[in-house]
């Protein structure tokens, strides 16, 4: 069934792009290569890719301005490849709405996750199924009826707890910045320091993790933001 | 005769403007207008008392010397000397305002008037030069122990470096060249072997890239912000069960939060150093514990593994090793020495300390982060 979806990897590195071409053909994606960001461009609006795998340091053209120019016309899912030196483009670049990243180096399973997971979230979004409650393990999230449970119990939650919950949720697999998490919360004008985020999330932690020192179900990017666990497969 | 005099002053400046740097100009600005104002001086003090002459040559000689401290040549304690003598001739002596060397007792008098001025520039040109000198071989020697320095780590690293780019060129070239021949199971080996040695080079690298994070150029450039401690070590643990599936550790957390400025990347590669080195080193595959712990300045942050502890003799200089001489075989591979040594500027950078300990059953490894004030309400 992947024979239909379209990925197109604008990579200037021969061995990476060689490297992830071969991947993602084992999985029967159908693999588009582009070697510059003006490539990338013309590549991206010729054959409607499903999915852009984008590497942020390219010789002729910088990543976020090719993000900006997709974002003008299209809402295909990006993924960026940074790599660790560029720790603060990856913020950036998630501002400027790719969907997701992913750091060099990284494993086959990492990537192939990454992409699944991205495809499947542009294909929720769209879909009748926007509002069915996320479950993950033994956590259950009801957005319709404000209700969230682990193996049966119900776990009560404050209101801005439930409201970080339920837009990590939403967005599971995902990592949200501190600042997306705090603008949708708290609003556009709130103050411009997270320390009120880390509390909250501790305060989440300790309600909804089985064990708080080993969570299981939203993961830590530092520096960045916050990851939920995927959802369990329907 | 003032109009020669002031023509060949200015002829005198613009020949040596043509030639000579700003500091030249200011060597002989600075002779003319300290002899000028010594000459001043000693005008306005015999004025006032026309029988202290002594004074007025004394006054000359501390004119000299000063020159020739501020000066880099030996020609503008001289160049002064001359007009001092002459300056003393023509103002302080008989007969006023009018040269004469040739009176009783005048030739010896200007004589050794002129000796000892151009002897005290002279030694003042010497003390200088010498402290100049001093102070240049000191320098020379600091940057010789900072090459040395550099060099050993140098040293160290390539040696590092090379040990597993060696077995992955040896694996490599052995799969390409002998490939028909090997059964598939010696292939999954060689192929496995080479996996592992590039990610222990790239956990190298990144060791290596984490101090340009604390120093550049010898300048400190940590970027602090208060961090929640417990996301740092939450992340450090699922990066290492992400590179080791079968890694195992306790991790525990009090109850409150705790929170201290910090570079979040740099104590993660702190607790991920810690974290391997508990896991590869300890010879024992029973789960580490890590846990946090605080006071009313620091926070701490121990690793501790049930493995066969280190020996004594090593447990001093843990963290200054440099891994050029490898000790025990199984060791140098996975060589500890230069992450425990980046861990340690890590956290002094940090203002916080890092230090080990044996425990009947296994070695624990801690650190502390001040907290610097950091005040925190938590809202249920």
């Amino acid at each position: 069934m992947n024979k239909m979806i379209k990925i197109l990897v604008i990579e200037d590195e021969k061995h990476i792009r060689t490297f992830i071409t071969s991947v993602l053909t084992t999985q029967q994606y159908q693999v588009i290569p582009a070697v510059t960001g003006r490539e990338g461009l013309s590549q991206a609006a010729s054959q409607c890719p499903n999915l852009i795998l984008l590497d942020l340091g390219l010789p002729d053209m910088d990543g976020m301005e090719i993000i900006t120019q997709i974002r003008k016309w299209s809402s295909v899912p990006i993924i960026v490849i940074s790599a660790r030196i560029q720790e603060d483009d990856k913020v950036s670049a998630l501002d400027a709405g790719a969907d997701d990243y992913i750091t060099k180096p990284f494993g086959n399973s990492e990537l192939l996750a990454r992409i699944r997971t991205a495809l499947r979230h542009s294909n929720r979004l769209r879909g009748p199924l926007a509002n069915r409650p996320y479950r993950s393990g033994g956590l259950i999230i009801d957005f319709e009826k404000h209700l969230v449970a682990r193996d049966g119990q119900e776990i009560h939650l404050t209101q801005n707890e439930f409201k970080i919950v339920s837009l990590l949720a939403k967005n599971n697999g995902r990592v949200l910045l501190y600042d997306q998490l705090i603008e949708h919360i708290w609003g556009p004008y709130s103050e411009n320091d997270n320390t009120i985020l880390r509390v909250n999330m501790a305060n989440i932690r300790r309600k909804l993790e089985p064990n708080p020192a080993e969570p299981i179900y939203i993961f830590t990017e530092i520096g960045v933001g916050y990851r939920m666990a995927e959802e369990d497969p329907t | 005769m003032r109009k020669y005099i002031w023509k060949l002053f200015t002829h005198f400046v613009n020949l040596i403007s043509h030639t000579h740097t700003f500091h030249a100009h200011f060597s002989l600005l600075f002779t003319i207008g300290t002899t000028i104002a010594a000459t001043l001086l000693t005008y306005l003090y015999h004025k006032i008392n026309p029988s202290g002459a002594a004074n007025i040559g004394l006054i000359y000689i501390l004119t000299i010397m000063l020159i020739s401290y501020h000066t880099d040549k030996y020609r503008y304690g001289i160049l002064a000397a001359i007009i001092s003598v002459f300056c003393i001739n023509y103002l302080y002596t008989y007969p006023f305002y009018e040269f004469n060397f040739t009176m009783t007792g005048y030739p010896i008098t200007f004589l050794v008037m002129y000796m000892i001025s151009i002897l005290s520039s002279a030694t003042t040109f010497h003390m200088k030069d010498q402290a100049r000198k001093i102070q240049e071989d000191e320098k020379l020697i600091m940057e010789a122990e900072k090459e040395k320095l550099r060099a050993n780590l140098l040293r160290a690293i390539s040696h590092d470096l090379r040990t597993p780019l060696t077995s992955m060129i040896g694996a490599s070239s052995s799969y390409l060249e002998n490939g028909d021949t090997l059964d598939p199971q010696d292939k999954t080996d060689l192929v496995q072997q080479i996996y592992e040695d590039a990610n222990w080079l790239l956990h190298m690298v990144e060791n290596l890239l984490s101090v340009t994070r604390i120093t550049s150029n010898g300048v400190n450039v940590l970027k602090k912000s208060p961090e929640v401690i417990e996301e740092v070590l939450f992340d450090a643990v699922n990066t290492m069960r992400k590179r080791y599936p079968e890694f195992q550790v306790h991790v525990s957390v009090p109850e409150d939060l705790l929170v201290a400025p910090m570079d979040p990347l740099l104590i993660k590669q702190v607790i991920l150093n810690l974290l391997e080195n508990s896991w590869f080193h300890s010879n024992s595959k029973k789960p580490a514990n890590c846990y946090l712990s605080s006071d009313e300045q620091q926070i701490y942050v121990h690793v501790r593994d049930y493995g066969n502890g280190i020996p004594k003799d090593k447990l001093e200089y843990i963290f200054d090793a440099v891994p050029s001489a490898p000790s025990s075989a199984t060791d140098s591979r996975k060589g500890m020495g230069i992450g425990l040594s980046i861990c340690k500027a890590i956290i002094r950078a940090h203002n916080g300390e890092i230090a080990v300990c044996n425990h009947t059953e296994g070695t624990e490894f801690y650190f502390s982060l001040p907290k610097e004030g950091m005040h925190f309400e938590q809202n249920d």
